[in-house]
């Protein structure tokens, strides 16, 4: 995977976009999809500042979480580079990125989200 | 199908319980509960027992097996179930369909969590976390207090309501929780100390969110039938929902809407036939402001996006039109996980024996619950009436 590329699902029979993960449509339950890549630009939907993070994130004190929508109508969590001046609706850029390392020492990657 | 009664309830404190460990306040609790409902010399066919996080957390298994032997149940069947925050929830109906299908007569449901022993920044916080979704959420640092941020967000500017109508709902709990000699916290605060409070997931504070606690819930069910040879004033369940949604919060078309709470409680309220004017007293899972203020809608008793002015115009205290979490609610009675969904339906217990002190509801004959197992994803409801 490349590192600004995020690939979803999008079910052959119904058309619904869903995340890679679903092995069955959470639509209609048919098991064919088609592969649907990011555009990159996405606006913001929601967000929060995240002061009590989990012990994954121990060295951290704080961190943004937010949801956003690509125009193809594809949604997303992430993590949002910055705290600042964020509103609901603004344009963001994303990126596949390693994030933090698990408990276990091992590297965990993500999605990250930069203002425009 | 055989009715069911709920002939006896057991409640340890809740809070920090520095003497006492998970197998303490799951035996302490089912022994109050036996003594409660007279069976002290009656065997019993099954035993459900509630624990989230036994293994995490206190590195215990077989904790049903530990239960039935400590407190001199065996040959009883015991199974420990796990469904998350709503594993209380979850036990309840495994006893309850026991029950109606004739296979068990005498049942006994515990519940418990010991959680405050944990002292590493975090560690709480991120055994609670491995419930959401892991390659999708989880692994970006998404925790349960974020979504319930994010959640907030989204309310407030879908539906235009200030963050003080939400936070409101957490000084009605703590009013209601100062008359409950369980709670974790009996102890009243202000909407402006709340609003105060340090921030953990903007917009939502720290008294916008429940506390981490030690505790335990028990009760003993029987079949209808016999019930009365135990106690003079048996309840009953009459209704029981679950239905699951989206394990991916996101993936869900509106944030705010909590269909799988829509879907069980319709389940419940069909199969007591009932309709959500008929509740006299509902036990929501306010771990968040935020969510007792969807789930008062989505149970049926306000439009969407009115749940939180309901609440603090004062729809929801102690009576008002419908009294939610006269108990404290899981903000300061606390939430020792695998407890609260247990204790939600031994509050609703006392609420229409009459047996609820200074926060009795008056005339309380129906009521009915809300019980989180995960971020909305996995959600039962369960109705009771007086017989």
């Amino acid at each position: 995977m490349s590192e600004t590329t995020i690939v979803w699902k999008k079910c052959k029979k119904c058309r619904k976009l869903q995340h890679p993960d679903h092995l069955r449509c959470i639509q209609c339950k048919n098991t064919t999809f088609d592969t649907v890549k990011s555009s990159g630009d996405c606006k913001l939907l929601t967000y929060t500042i995240l002061n009590a993070p989990p012990s994954e994130y121990r060295d951290k004190k704080s961190y943004t979480i937010g949801v956003v929508e690509y125009s193809n109508g594809l949604k997303a969590i992430g993590q949002i580079i910055s705290s600042e001046n964020l509103k609901i609706g603004m344009k963001l850029t994303s990126k596949f990125q390693k994030l933090t390392e698990n408990l276990d020492g091992k590297e965990i990657f993500g999605i990250t989200f930069k203002p425009t | 199908m055989n009715k069911v009664a709920i002939i006896g309830v057991g409640h340890t404190k809740f809070g920090k319980l520095e003497d006492k460990n998970l197998l303490d306040l799951l035996c302490d609790a089912s022994l109050q509960a036996i003594e409660n409902s007279n069976t002290n010399d009656k065997d019993f066919d099954a035993v459900y027992v509630s624990c989230m996080l036994a293994e995490t957390l206190n590195h215990m298994t077989a904790i049903a097996s530990a239960v039935v032997d400590r407190i001199g149940l065996i040959p009883a069947a015991a199974d420990h179930v796990k469904n998350g925050p709503a594993s209380g929830g979850s036990a309840i109906k495994n006893a309850f369909y026991s029950i109606t299908s004739g296979a068990c007569d005498m049942v006994l449901v515990v519940g418990a969590e010991k959680m405050t022993h944990i002292t590493t920044p975090g560690l709480i916080t991120s055994a609670v976390a491995t419930l959401t979704h892991h390659n999708a959420e989880r692994v970006h640092g998404v925790s349960l207090p974020s979504l319930a941020g994010m959640l907030t967000r989204t309310y407030m500017e879908k539906y235009n309501v200030p963050k003080e109508w939400i936070t409101s709902i957490a000084v009605k709990n703590h009013k209601n929780g100062m008359n409950n000699p369980y709670a974790h916290f009996q102890k009243e605060i202000t909407l402006e100390k709340a609003l105060a409070s340090p921030i953990i997931a903007d917009p939502l504070r720290l008294y916008d969110i429940c506390p981490i606690s030690d505790g335990g819930a028990a009760m003993v069910l029987c079949s209808a039938e016999i019930a009365k040879k135990f106690c003079d004033t048996p309840i009953l369940i009459t209704g029981v929902g679950q239905a699951t949604d989206t394990h991916i919060v996101y993936e869900r078309e509106d944030l705010t809407v909590l269909k799988a709470l829509q879907i069980c409680s319709k389940q419940a309220y069909s199969m007591a036939k009932k309709t959500p004017e008929d509740i006299d007293v509902c036990e929501a899972h306010d771990a968040f402001t935020i969510l007792e203020a969807i789930q008062s809608e989505d149970l049926g008793f306000f439009k969407k996006g009115e749940g939180a002015k309901a609440a603090y115009e004062g729809l929801t205290e102690i009576g008002g039109v419908i009294p939610i979490n006269p108990s404290g609610g899981l903000k300061a009675r606390g939430h020792p996980l695998g407890a609260t969904g247990v204790a939600q339906v031994v509050e609703l217990v006392w609420q229409l024996r009459g047996e609820a002190g200074k926060r009795q509801i008056e005339g309380a004959e129906t009521g009915i619950t809300c019980n989180f197992g995960g971020f909305g994803n996995n959600i039962l409801s369960i109705l009771v009436e007086r017989m």
